[in-house]
């Protein structure tokens, strides 16, 4: 199903071809092509406004993830039973607080679609509150981007790399 | 798709759009008791042929003006009162002119004005892009009172600031100069008064068609690719095309006070115009 991507900020420059051809990759390897996926761009004010809103965190940050499955298990693929709620959520990036992280000798596009990675998996009911739970998930970061890489030749990492 | 976004409180419109000229308040006596209508047309045949007979006041033909002028125009104390207006009107708007001349489009983009109409035209590498947009119609309409007052009050003290966005249509022509691509863009809803929670795209393209270059004239033959329910990979490749070509969310956002600040000019000369007219022998 569709992979919509819009832009709504004007602070960084941005294309959306390569992040799209990547997340595509994503999206299979985890097989859940088959489910719409939005990701949004955001400056460092508007995902601060939200992450205040939804996380109570007046800061700007990286990456927020909206699921349309709230309560599934890590790994858990939906089982929708209307065409409608083949939806998996959204993915806001602040491609602005990203950018400001991204190190001189790191690929800006890598770091978007390690960053898209991390949310998809949001979305698919992994998180990383507890060591076990961040365990789950680095596992199948790291998994999906190495995949990715064999596929593209990039060298990726994951974003939950080190959070315990 | 943007679930979250649909739930939130959307952020109201500062104020209408619509209130910029408010019209001036006829006294009670001029409704009632018309101003003398002297006409310099002598309506002496129409008297004479048609049926039932008329009022002689309004056929006998009249002297000079009764506004003093001495002339034969018709100025009535309407007309006087509107005159008086529109140069308070006139005063008023361009005390709140943000810019006295057009504001520059960063990028190297020349423009050409012709009217309501703009062209920003920029060449690179051998590929000439033209954008052009017109500014009539161009400023969206808002939220009525009844909505802004309840959104506390607010708009009292403070005018609304309108914002032009107009559709615009992107022409590139390659340097074999054949065909152009044409490529209409529309500003999002979403983006009129609405400072936070917007769901859509700054602009969006809309459709996209080939015409030979140099060709004015639209021909219904042509194909015409319309976006609405186009693959998103070859939509996002437009939007990375165009992106390329110096068209993105800034350029939108300068296009955009580039064509306030036409309309606010074109609007100022209108009333001048108005203001003119309505003088006029």
């Amino acid at each position: 199903m569709s992979l919509v991507i819009r832009n709504l900020q004007r602070t960084i420059p941005i294309r959306r071809v390569p992040l799209r051809r990547n997340v595509e990759i994503v999206r299979n390897i985890l097989g859940v092509e088959k489910f719409d996926l939005g990701i949004i761009f955001l400056d460092n004010k508007n995902i601060q406004h939200i992450n205040r809103i939804y996380r109570k965190k007046n800061i700007p940050t990286d990456v927020l993830s909206f699921p349309f499955y709230e309560n599934l298990k890590a790994g858990e693929v939906p089982q929708p039973s209307f065409p409608d709620d083949y939806n998996l959520g959204d993915i806001f990036l602040g491609v602005e607080y990203i950018f400001q992280q991204c190190k001189e000798n790191e690929d800006y596009y890598d770091i978007l679609t390690v960053t898209a990675t991390h949310g998809l998996c949001h979305l698919l009911g992994f998180t990383h509150n507890s060591e076990a739970e961040w365990h789950k998930m680095y596992h199948q970061e790291k998994q999906v981007l190495e995949e990715l890489s064999q596929r593209t030749g990039a060298q990726l990492q994951p974003l939950s790399r080190g959070l315990f | 798709m943007f679930s979250v976004l649909r739930g939130l409180p959307r952020a109201l419109g500062s104020a209408a759009a619509g209130l910029r000229v408010s019209a001036p308040a006829p006294t009670l006596r001029q409704l009632l008791q018309p101003a003398p209508r002297p006409s310099l047309r002598p309506f002496g045949l129409l008297s004479v042929s048609a049926g039932p007979p008329r009022r002689p006041g309004l056929l006998q033909p009249t002297g000079p003006c009764a506004c003093g002028c001495g002339l034969g125009a018709l100025h009535t104390e309407g007309d006087k009162a509107f005159v008086e207006f529109l140069t308070d009107e006139i005063k008023e708007e361009k005390k709140i002119q943000k810019h006295k001349s057009l504001p520059k489009m960063s990028g190297g983009w020349e423009l050409e004005v012709d009217g309501t109409e703009a062209k920003l035209v920029r060449k690179v590498a051998g590929e000439k892009i033209t954008v052009t947009f017109n500014i009539n119609n161009s400023i969206p309409p808002t939220l009525d009172i009844e909505e802004q007052s309840s959104e506390g009050q607010k708009g009292e003290e403070q005018e609304p600031e309108l914002t032009s966005t107009p559709n615009f249509v992107v022409e590139v022509t390659k340097s074999d100069g054949k065909k152009t691509l044409v490529l209409d863009c529309h500003y999002s809803e979403d983006e009129v008064g609405e400072e936070e929670e917007a769901e859509s795209d700054i602009f969006s393209i809309k459709e996209v068609s080939f015409q030979a270059t140099g060709e004015s004239e639209w021909k219904d033959t042509n194909y015409t690719l319309n976006t609405d329910s186009l693959d998103w990979a070859l939509y996002d490749h437009l939007m990375d095309f165009l992106a390329d070509r110096g068209i993105d969310n800034t350029f939108a956002d300068e296009l955009v006070e580039l064509s306030t600040a036409l309309e606010h000019q074109e609007y100022i000369t209108f009333l001048e115009d108005l203001k003119s007219f309505i003088k006029s022998q």
